[in-house]
């Protein structure tokens, strides 16, 4: 960095050095930036609620207090936790199935016939909108719970696929060779080099399967079940308490986001805390 | 050496032309079609002899083709037919895509040039991109009643999120320094912004509107079904309705085809027009979501289905020439998602 001494010399005053005047600038930014971020929390929160009290009918656009109250007696009146572990579960089941099921089919388009094969399927998977799987399930299979779990896996397999065929087609060829000439065991190699450079993909694989898998989960909630979210959803849809809706989509949604954000991103941090993040 | 009688040379066996055609990756393609035809009669027939309870309505591929057809030469039950379906939904998709990326361009833009415009809308934009569309869909619905605005509304909210994260990428990633060399060369500031700024930003434009049409797609199809009295949404919803379960896959495929025919061929048509000016790489560029740092594969595919990676190709190509010239190029990587 400089050596020259940082300011001209002054006859007041006592000499800030160049260090100090980076930590003060940056001590600025820093202050501004939160002071922005406060002021945008306040002005859109403030915002919905002007909208709610005076640009809409309060009914159909409930302000942020109204649903903070609703969520209270919502957790009072003990429906949360029922509708949040149904929803959970069908996610769950729903997500592993199609996660097994993508990686499959992304190690198999190793193959070059089989890459031709499901080429089709991935694309019809990545472009169909969660909503046609919803509606095919809910036609053929009514209530029953397999039909949520097949649009589930439907909606969410193509996209693992092509992570994990990214990940393999990316693996270094030139380290396994290495390995292999150096005698290293198969669960050895596997473990040292496929995994860690797997795990990125996949853990990507994860994150957006997950966020893509719990929407499409309340979307077919919303047309064939008779529990969790997308049920009360609809139901409060129906009896036309917007309040109720948008609380239970707002709680569903701030614990998805708690979810992805706060959870994925932890593990990921620590788990690969050993990369280098090149963030492209 | 000695001389032998014959000719001991390895020789290479001429493959047979017609396996060939069969091992190739296009047969496989062929395959698939087949096969999910196949695997439909098959489990028609297993499950109306074993579980005739199972499901409700399992349609044959007969029923539905015959659907299809008739649709296709505008024969339908349905109150419009699919070329008026469809073409109310675009009218309304492309109104939606003006919107958003008008507005999300605008943001985007002041996001890029200024930290404290980024730190005010920033958390905001996180919090629209992931609320799923169905919640967008179900409140333009009840609030905006029937008609136009409700979905347009929902394309909007939908696509604005995309847009302004790839426009702020876009401006991150502005070629200063390319800039500020031409205004020392004396060009104008106009030329500069024109020629230099403006095609560095191009990429990361067309991919937002990559974003804002594939998204604003699947956000509209949801905000029909639950507030229109037309278009495709609502007609999908229609058959639903009428229990007609041939109805519901038929309209399904259309979609599928739909979408395949627009996605692929259209935007990859006119990307190839507008980035004509770039020597190498091909075309479909979807930018990351850089605050989220996955690799290229995670967020190319969750929109459309290329894995070319961003826009930083276009702005290196300009810096630094072609792809093949610098290194060996992964062009090899992606053949197999052209």
């Amino acid at each position: 960095m400089t050596t020259v001494a940082a300011s001209p010399p002054t006859t007041d005053g006592p000499r800030v050095s160049e260090e100090d005047r980076v930590r003060a600038a940056r001590r600025r930014d820093r202050i501004r930036t939160i002071f922005w971020r406060l002021a945008g929390y306040a002005f859109f929160l403030g915002l919905w609620e002007f909208a709610s009290g005076r640009l809409m009918d309060e009914t159909l656009l409930p302000g942020p207090v109204d649903v903070f109250r609703t969520f209270g007696d919502l957790w009072a009146s003990g429906k949360v936790p029922g509708a949040f572990a149904d929803t959970l579960t069908r996610i769950g089941i729903g997500f592993a199935i199609a996660f097994v099921i993508g990686a499959a089919v992304g190690i198999l388009m190793q193959n070059r016939w089989l890459s031709g094969f499901f080429r089709d399927a991935v694309t019809i998977g990545v472009t169909t909108p969660g909503l046609i799987w919803a509606l095919i399930t809910a036609i053929i299979f009514g209530n029953r719970p397999w039909g949520p779990l097949i649009a589930i896996v439907l909606t969410t397999f193509a996209l693992i696929s092509v992570n994990v065929a990214e990940g393999i087609k990316a693996l270094p060829k030139d380290l396994i060779d290495m390995a292999k000439a150096f005698g290293v065991g198969v669960v050895r190699r596997n473990r040292q080099i496929v995994v860690p450079h797997l795990a990125p993909y996949l853990f990507t694989g994860v994150r957006f399967g997950f966020s893509i898998a719990w929407k499409v989960t309340v979307l077919t909630e919303v047309f064939a079940s008779s529990s969790g979210i997308g049920f009360e959803m609809r139901t409060a849809t129906q009896l036309f308490r917007m309040d109720e809706f948008l609380t239970w989509i707002l709680a569903f949604y701030v614990f998805a986001l708690f979810l992805e954000k706060v959870v994925l991103e932890v593990i990921e941090r620590r788990f690969f805390a050993w990369r280098d993040t090149i963030k492209s | 050496m000695t001389a032998l009688a014959h000719d001991t040379r390895p020789r290479r066996k001429r493959s047979n032309p017609a396996l060939r055609a069969l091992k190739s990756p296009l047969s496989g393609r062929i395959a698939f079609p087949l096969v999910c035809l196949a695997v439909w009669l098959v489990a028609i027939e297993i499950v109306t002899a074993v579980w005739p309870f199972a499901v409700d309505v399992l349609p044959r591929p007969s029923q539905v083709f015959s659907f299809m057809w008739d649709e296709l030469t505008g024969d339908t039950l349905a109150p419009y037919n699919l070329y008026e379906t469809f073409g109310i939904s675009l009218k309304r998709l492309g109104i939606g895509m003006a919107i958003a990326m008008g507005i999300g361009t605008v943001i985007g833009l002041a996001m890029g040039l200024s930290k404290s415009v980024n730190a005010f809308f920033n958390d905001w934009v996180v919090a629209i991109l992931a609320m799923p569309n169905l919640a967008w869909a179900l409140f333009c619905s009840l609030a905006f009643g029937f008609g136009d605005v409700g979905p347009i509304v929902t394309v909007v909210l939908t696509g604005i999120p995309f847009v302004i994260i790839n426009v702020r990428e876009g401006v991150r990633n502005a070629p200063t320094d390319l800039y500020d060399m031409a205004r020392a060369f004396g060009v104008s500031r106009s030329d500069s912004i024109r020629h230099v700024l403006l095609p560095s930003l191009m990429p990361f434009m067309f991919a937002a509107g990559r974003y804002a049409f594939a998204l604003g797609w699947k956000g509209l199809v949801v905000a029909e079904v639950f507030g229109g009295e037309d278009g495709a949404g609502w007609t999908i919803k229609f058959w639903y309705d009428a229990h007609r379960a041939h109805g519901v896959i038929g309209y399904a495929l259309f979609f599928v085809l739909f979408a395949l025919l627009f996605e692929k061929f259209l935007l990859d048509r006119l990307s190839a027009y507008f980035f004509r000016w770039r020597p190498a790489v091909s075309s479909t560029d979807v930018v990351e979501e850089l605050f989220e740092g996955p690799p290229s594969a995670a967020t190319t595919a969750s929109a459309v289905s290329d894995t070319t990676t961003a826009a930083q190709r276009s702005l290196t190509q300009v810096t630094a020439g072609p792809r093949s010239e610098r290194e060996g190029g992964d062009d090899t990587r992606r053949t197999h998602d052209g």
